[in-house]
Formats: structure tokens, C-alpha cells, sequence
């Protein structure tokens, strides 16, 4: 059985020649197609993300506003945090694995390796949040400032490290704004930290978003 | 600079979607024929064909690895494939600030 021609199917041999401008064109679609096509933290995931964090923390800060003595976010809050999260956690597996199909090579094996790493940092900062409830730490720091500020503190820091070793600038200068973002609201205090990580998080994220459809729109030719 | 002074292996529009999806990928990764075949919309025949042109001037290189009944075949731009778009890029440029 043969198969139906496709019309926009060029044969080998009779590619008709390209004028400059058709080439430049031609030259910057296919550049723009393949950044969108291997990106794996799409603009508008990014988007997504940013109105994640902002409604996550939002509510955890309701949740602890006027707390005199600080007791923590409430169960509601913590829930609705948890959902946002699975929800952004299911999305960006999907989009680093339809991103990363078929690519093979030393900057993928050192992207996958850089995100298990930073897995396991995250699961170890809650840990250490075990241990200094266990020592006794009060409720302000065990359920306030700590799970605030210190996972994306440690974690952007490393990211930060890791994407700056593999020169994904746009990536380093995210996760820094992330560790700089936690180290600020620290100041806040427990329950203010809450409201400034999700503005400053929701910020970061939109950036990084507005650059990357910057960065994937940008001619290679016009440059 | 004229038209005709640009590359005539990339100067297609075929090799020329081949080669600038594969320069969007950092150094020294490759991608599969699968994966590179869905992206330029071409028939399997169609793209080796135009592979093959690019493999013999040194531009990509590519490799089959088998597992089990499965094989798979990557494809890379050399250091070599990635000057010489490069080169091409900044023909073009020139090209049409000339215009």
C-alpha cells in the first residue's frame, strides 16, 4: 500500500531554492519550534505555577493571619496547598517527559541527574523540619518560618548551583530570585513570610515566563 | 555576498529545518530518528536521504543502538554541523542587511 503524498513534504532533489528572506523565515520557524518543543518548563506551565504559589501560600497565610500564640496553617489550608501542588507536580512531570523524548546526551543526563538531586534535598528539608519539631523548637519556627522559607531557600540555592554548572542562565536566575525571595521573607516573621513567599514566588515565576517567550520568539538571524 | 555563497548543504529547506532543530539542543545531545522524523514532518525515506547528505559532510553524526528487536538510531550536529550554520546565520544576516 502506498501512502498519500503529503503537500508540504519536500523531495530530496527538488527542493526548490530558498530566496534569503523565505530562508531566514524558514530558519527562524524551525529554531522556534524546536525551543518551544524541548523546552521543559513551557511559559505557560510557568504561568500556571506562578497563580499556584500565589493561591497555595495565599491561603496559608489566611489560614495563620491573627494567630496570637502562632499555631500553624489550619488543616483546610495545608489541603488546599497539597492539591495545587499534585496538580503543578503532575503537569511538569508530563511536560519534562513529552520535552525530553528522544533526547539523549550528556546536558539530559545532567538535567535528570541535577532534578533527582534537588528531590532529594526537598524530602531532607522536611526532615530536618521533623527533627527540630522533635527538639523541642517552637510552633513559630516548626510550622512557620521553617516549612516557609527553608525548602525553597536550600533548594533554589542548589538549583541555582545546579543550572548555573550546565549554563541554563534563565533557570539560575529564577531559582536565585527563589532563594532570594525566601531569605526576605524570613524578615516577614511566621505568619507574614507566608503572603511575601507567595507574591515574591508568583513574581519570579511570571518572569520567568515572560522571558521564556521572549527567548523562544527571539529571530536568530535579526539577532 | 550573494545568495549562491551560502552554504549549499544547508541551503535547503529540508536540511535547513533538520539542522536548526538540532542546534536547539545543548551540545552534544542527539535525538532519535523517531523524534527528529515527527518534528520536520518528513517520511522515514525522505529523511535518511537528507541524513545521509548531512552525515557525509561531517554536519551530524549518527548512531544505532539495539535492544533486543528494537533498534535505535540517534542523531547529533557535530561541532562541525553547528559552525557551519553558524556561519550560515551570520551569511544570511549580512545578506539581507545588504538588501
Amino acid at each position: 500500500m502506498t501512502q498519500p503524498p503529503n503537500p508540504n513534504e519536500t523531495v530530496p532533489g527538488h527542493d526548490s531554492p530558498l530566496d534569503p528572506h523565505e530562508a531566514a523565515a524558514m530558519l527562524d520557524q524551525a529554531t522556534q519550534q524546536a525551543r518551544r518543543r524541548f523546552q521543559p518548563n513551557p511559559p505557560l506551565l510557568n504561568v500556571f505555577r506562578a497563580f499556584v504559589v500565589l493561591a497555595a501560600f495565599g491561603s496559608l497565610w489566611l489560614s495563620v493571619r491573627g494567630q496570637h500564640p502562632y499555631t500553624g496553617p489550619s488543616g483546610w489550608a495545608i489541603a488546599v496547598a497539597y492539591v495545587l501542588v499534585a496538580v503543578v507536580i503532575g503537569w511538569s512531570a508530563s511536560a519534562l517527559k513529552r520535552s525530553g523524548a528522544g533526547v539523549t546526551g550528556p546536558a539530559q543526563r545532567a538535567r535528570n541527574i541535577g532534578i533527582g538531586v534537588l528531590l532529594v534535598g526537598w524530602i531532607l528539608v522536611y526532615v530536618f523540619q521533623a527533627a527540630l519539631y522533635k527538639a523541642g523548637a517552637p510552633h513559630d519556627i516548626v510550622y512557620g518560618l521553617y516549612p516557609a522559607t527553608a525548602p525553597f531557600f536550600i533548594v533554589g540555592l542548589a538549583g541555582a548551583a545546579n543550572s548555573a554548572g550546565r549554563e541554563d542562565w534563565p533557570t539560575t536566575a529564577t531559582t536565585l530570585a527563589v532563594a532570594v525571595v525566601a531569605a526576605v521573607a524570613a524578615f516577614g516573621g511566621p505568619i507574614d513570610c507566608w503572603l511575601i513567599m507567595g507574591i515574591g514566588l508568583c513574581l519570579a515565576m511570571l518572569g520567568n515566563a515572560a522571558f521564556t517567550v521572549w527567548q523562544q520568539r527571539r529571530s536568530v538571524v535579526r539577532a | 555576498m550573494t545568495a549562491e555563497e551560502l552554504d549549499p548543504l544547508i541551503h535547503v529547506p529540508t536540511r535547513l529545518k533538520i539542522v536548526a532543530t538540532l542546534a536547539a539542543l545543548p551540545d552534544g545531545d542527539a535525538l532519535s530518528f523517531t523524534r527528529l522524523q515527527d518534528m520536520i514532518g518528513l517520511t522515514p525515506g525522505n529523511l535518511i536521504i537528507h541524513l545521509r547528505k548531512l552525515e557525509e559532510a561531517d554536519y551530524i553524526s549518527s548512531n544505532k543502538t539495539s535492544n533486543g528487536s528494537v533498534s535505535i538510531t540517534r542523531v547529533a550536529l557535530t561541532g562541525q554541523g553547528r559552525a557551519a550554520l553558524d556561519a550560515y546565520t551570520r551569511a544570511l544576516r549580512s545578506l539581507l542587511n545588504g538588501l
